[in-house]
């Protein structure tokens, strides 16, 4: 049975697959660094106060009543007697100025930063619960210039924390809080009208001078999508085309797949539900879920990933008995933990980002059981991540331990079965220390990408924009690094004497087989090479 | 009708180009006859709906610059920002000198020479603080603006493309495709620049007294800018911090006002060096540039280059020579302050006479020093405060009224 290419490659063919693979990971950094811009953009948008001088119909939601930058505005600072909570309209049109969005500009969050004046004689408390009744409009470029459409409405209840700064016309410093989230950004403008309502039960009560409310609005930056999307279109087909030329490998043999081949293709395949370039169908439909599906393929694809790796230790591992050696039954412990994590995530994204297809306002972390909720999801999560650390770092190190018992007997071997062995211990620790690796950019990137976010540029004189670099770097590693496992661990197709340690054509030969192999199923000669250790 | 408003311009050209000789001759720098905007809109023609109303307004158009009535013409809106910016600097002086010997008044002179009376013709430190705080405020104002949608031209410049020249033509084109491919820089940016072009037209750079309003006028931006928070949110994978983005928040002005009150106290005084030395302090001007990051980006890219460079790097040397030299966000001055404490028609200062102090307090604002030892009359008066306040939005206040017995110090 032939081996895996990886342990019948030179080491020559090897430097120039990696080189190559090494050459494409850098242009994904400097794609990002260079071409693309940071991946989402904000604005800042201090709301209008409109005079509301029908405040009964604001929740009418099916007249087309809209506050729109014509609107007769108030300053709040003046005194208005007379009025009351209800005359008081905030407006914000989105975006600003004479630009509008693009559906590019894919997604679109909104944020609320809420500016109160301290004044000696108001009170207020330091957590304010801030009730807002808000509804959202949008309009497209061909419409006419006042037809606002109604697109949703909601009374949402906000927690601000903020801190008082005690002193008479200061201002206090508040948190800031999401408003709302958009899946999609389908039309060209949008319209938030927003009343903070006041009634007898408590509603607003504690809130003290507002002085100003901004809008941030966070959306996708087009120049970065079209770069992020050009990197999925040219890597979805090459993955395709490793895929098929992996699974055409497998099919050659005589025999049927095992279980490392089927999970590499299963790694390959969410890979390729990642990679697939579906935002353009943004482009031309109005898909809110698109958010919500882009979470949901990345968390298969992580899933798929972490699957990957306890099973490649495991099955390096080789607890020997044959029964149910080789079918996924026999890491049921393991994956559980990742499938308890994964379970629990997506419930929350559901709660949080499924909810806001109906919703857009909604917000999980405003009531105490939706807090609570949301935290014992995130802590589940959590706490299987953790096992499954602990999981992995134990059949990692039996693996090693494995190799190194086997080690200790090398020197007592024939040169041949010592290079041999030595080569494939080599490899596989090569291809560990590049999941390690991989890991640790990943980690390390992160770390790097929050703290670049606080200096908007590395260095004033490079335009090098490090957190979109991080960010298709990160993913065409993770692309790379699946590539290379697909390709190295597929089937050799070089054909071994059987019968022999070193055939005549020693030329090709750089790492022979065993005389006799235990198991035709056995993947590759290192696990192989570990069950002849149990064996011993 | 018409002949009649046309005459008037006629007439207030003419005020305008005496005014001039006026000023030159007393040396002053002329960057200061936009303060006038403050008092020019009153009462109440400074609508936000129809901004081309305020630049159309004589009483504007005459304290306004050659270069300054360009920018308000290219950057509709701004006008309204800029006297909302000039009333919010003389509220903001006023109250930091509620308690200080000058108190900042204000005269309502139609134009901006005599707003703050003639003591801004002395390089005292009272002036720099008036120059600081006014192009802070415009800066705060005009960025502010922007976040209002107020003026259309607040260019969303996208970093990239800062090497790019634009031309002023098809600088509303140009934002479009930088919105398009990588949104909107702050607007404190457009501020900042704003607030350079706009502020510092009259000052050249050629003596003293500009350099002095060159660099305190900085100092006021640089404060607006240094006093930028950065607010942070995550919105990546389910909402985790994959993707954060961040964006800088406008400080409340009085923070600003607080920060240059300190400035004022601990100002620094120089002295006249040798004029030119532009050109042999290219580290300190790298150093400046780079800390305030916007150095490259003029409104329109009119003045580029060697000239801005100039403009703005150069070094004052500080009066005694064992004190450091002023830091950009220092005010420094060049003349002692006149005494404030009597009436001086001549510098246009008020005196303390019948101002009301604090006879328990040891700092300026106490009986003692304001009253410059004239002494003090005592009052007993009776007061009738609100206290014990609830606040309900939005716009009702419910107090008890309190009466108390209030004794009150006046000045003699």
């Amino acid at each position: 049975m032939p081996g895996t290419i990886l342990e019948n490659l030179s080491g020559r063919k090897l430097s120039i697959l990696v080189g190559i693979l090494l050459i494409c990971q850098i242009a994904c950094f400097l794609i990002g660094g260079f071409v693309a811009p940071s991946p989402a953009g904000s604005q800042s948008i201090l709301t209008t106060v409109c005079y509301d001088d029908q405040p009964d119909l604001f929740n009418k939601n099916d007249d087309n009543r809209w506050f729109t930058p014509k609107c007769k505005s108030i300053n709040l600072q003046d005194k208005h007697s007379g009025l009351n909570a209800t005359n008081f309209v905030f407006m914000g049109k989105m975006p600003l100025y004479n630009m509008d969005f693009s559906r590019w500009h894919q997604n679109l969050v909104g944020v609320l930063q809420v500016e109160m004046e301290h004044k000696k004689e108001i009170t207020t408390t330091n957590v304010i619960d801030l009730t807002l009744d808000v509804k959202l409009g949008y309009r497209n470029k061909e419409d006419p210039d006042d037809k606002w459409t109604y697109h949703s409405s909601s009374v949402e209840k906000r927690i601000v924390e903020c801190s008082s700064p005690n002193k008479d016309g200061y201002s206090y410093s508040c948190s800031t809080v999401q408003l709302f989230e958009l899946g999609s950004l389908h039309h060209d403008y949008y319209l938030l009208n927003f009343r903070i309502p006041v009634d007898d039960k408590g509603t607003n009560a504690n809130l003290g001078f507002i002085s100003d409310i901004y809008l941030i609005i966070i959306h996708m930056n087009v120049g970065f999508t079209k770069v992020w999307l050009s990197l999925k279109t040219v890597l979805f087909p090459v993955l395709i085309a490793i895929m098929v030329w992996f699974w055409n490998r497998v099919h050659l043999l005589q025999r049927t797949p095992v279980l490392l081949e089927y999970l590499l293709m299963i790694v390959g395949g969410t890979l390729a539900i990642l990679d697939a370039p579906i935002e353009f169908l943004t482009l031309y439909f109005d898909i809110p879920f698109m958010l919500l599906l882009g979470d949901i393929r990345q968390g298969v694809f992580y899933a798929a990933l972490l699957s990957f790796w306890i099973i490649f230790a495991g099955e390096h591992m080789l607890i020997q008995d044959g029964v149910h050696k080789n079918s996924l039954k026999a890491y049921w412990m393991h994956l559980s933990g990742i499938l308890v994590g994964c379970l629990s995530l997506l419930i929350f994204d559901l709660c949080e980002r499924g909810v806001h297809l109906h919703n857009p306002f909604y917000s999980i972390w405003v009531t105490p059981i939706g807090t609570n909720l949301a935290l014992s999801f995130i802590i589940l999560a959590g706490i299987s991540a953790g096992i499954y650390f602990i999981f992995l770092c134990y059949m990692i190190w039996m693996a090693y331990r494995n190799i190194s018992i086997k080690r200790s007997v090398l020197p007592t071997m024939s040169t041949a079965r010592r290079l041999h062995y030595e080569g494939i211990i080599y490899r596989f620790n090569f291809l560990m220390l590049v999941t390690v690796v991989c890991a640790a950019v990943t980690i390390v990137s992160f770390i790097l990408s929050q703290i670049a976010e606080g200096q908007n540029k590395w260095d004033e004189n490079v335009e090098l924009e490090v957190s979109s670099a991080l960010f298709t770097g990160v993913y065409g590693m993770w692309n790379i690094y699946t590539f290379a496992m697909l390709i190295l661990y597929a089937p050799s197709h070089k054909q071994w004497p059987t019968d022999s340690l070193c055939g005549d054509n020693g030329e090709e030969v750089e790492f022979s087989r065993l005389p006799t192999d235990p198991s035709p199923n056995e993947i590759s000669s290192l696990t192989t090479f570990a069950g002849k250790a149990s064996i011993d | 009708m018409k002949i009649t408003v046309v005459t008037v311009v006629v007439l207030l050209m003419g005020c305008i180009s005496l005014e001039y000789v006026d000023t030159r001759s007393k040396g002053r720098g002329k960057g200061s006859m936009w303060w006038g905007i403050a008092k020019a809109g009153e009462p109440n023609n400074l609508s936000p709906l129809s901004p081309g109303v305020l630049y159309m307004d004589s009483s504007v158009h005459g304290t306004l610059r050659k270069k300054q009535r360009r920018l308000a013409r290219e950057n509709p809106g701004v006008l309204v920002a800029v006297a909302k910016g000039a009333n919010q600097a003389i509220h903001e002086c006023q109250y930091q000198f509620r308690n200080r010997r000058w108190n900042c008044s204000t005269r309502n002179f139609l134009r901006g020479k005599n707003l703050f009376g003639k003591i801004v013709d002395r390089g005292c430190r009272e002036t720099a603080f008036i120059y600081a705080i006014t192009s802070a405020a415009v800066t705060h104002a005009v960025a502010r603006a922007c976040s209002e949608g107020a003026i259309e031209t607040c260019n969303c410049d996208y970093s990239h493309h800062k090497s790019r020249p634009r031309v002023s033509g098809n600088s509303a084109v140009a934002g479009v495709r930088d919105w398009e491919w990588g949104g909107c820089s702050d607007n404190i940016r457009f501020g900042f620049k704003f607030s350079r072009e706009f502020v510092d037209t009259g000052e050249r750079n050629r003596n003293l007294r500009e350099k002095m309003n060159l660099h305190n006028n900085e100092a006021g931006r640089m404060h607006v800018q240094s006093q930028m928070r950065q607010e942070c949110k995550c919105h990546g994978m389910s909402g985790s911090c994959t993707v954060k983005t961040c964006w800088m928040r406008l400080p409340p002005f009085r923070v600003i006002g607080d920060n240059l009150k300190d400035r004022f106290d601990g100002a620094s005084r120089v002295m006249v060096s040798n004029v030119g030395n532009a050109h042999s302090n290219n580290a300190h001007n790298n150093k400046y540039n780079k800390s305030n990051n916007i150095n490259s980006n003029s409104i329109h890219n009119r003045r580029e280059g060697k000239g801005r460079k100039q403009k703005y790097g150069f070094q004052l040397k500080p009066y005694n020579p064992e004190h450091k030299a002023p830091g950009s966000k220092d005010l420094v001055y060049y003349e002692p302050s006149p005494g404030f404490c009597d009436r001086n028609p001549k510098l246009g200062i008020q005196g303390t006479h019948g101002r009301q102090c604090n006879d328990t307090s040891i700092g300026v604002d106490g009986c003692d020093l304001l009253c410059c030892g004239r002494g003090y009359r005592t009052q007993v008066v009776d007061v009738v405060e609100r206290c014990n306040c609830t606040f309900h939005w939005c716009c009702e206040v419910k107090c008890d009224v309190c009466r108390t017995k209030k004794t009150v110090h006046t000045c003699l």
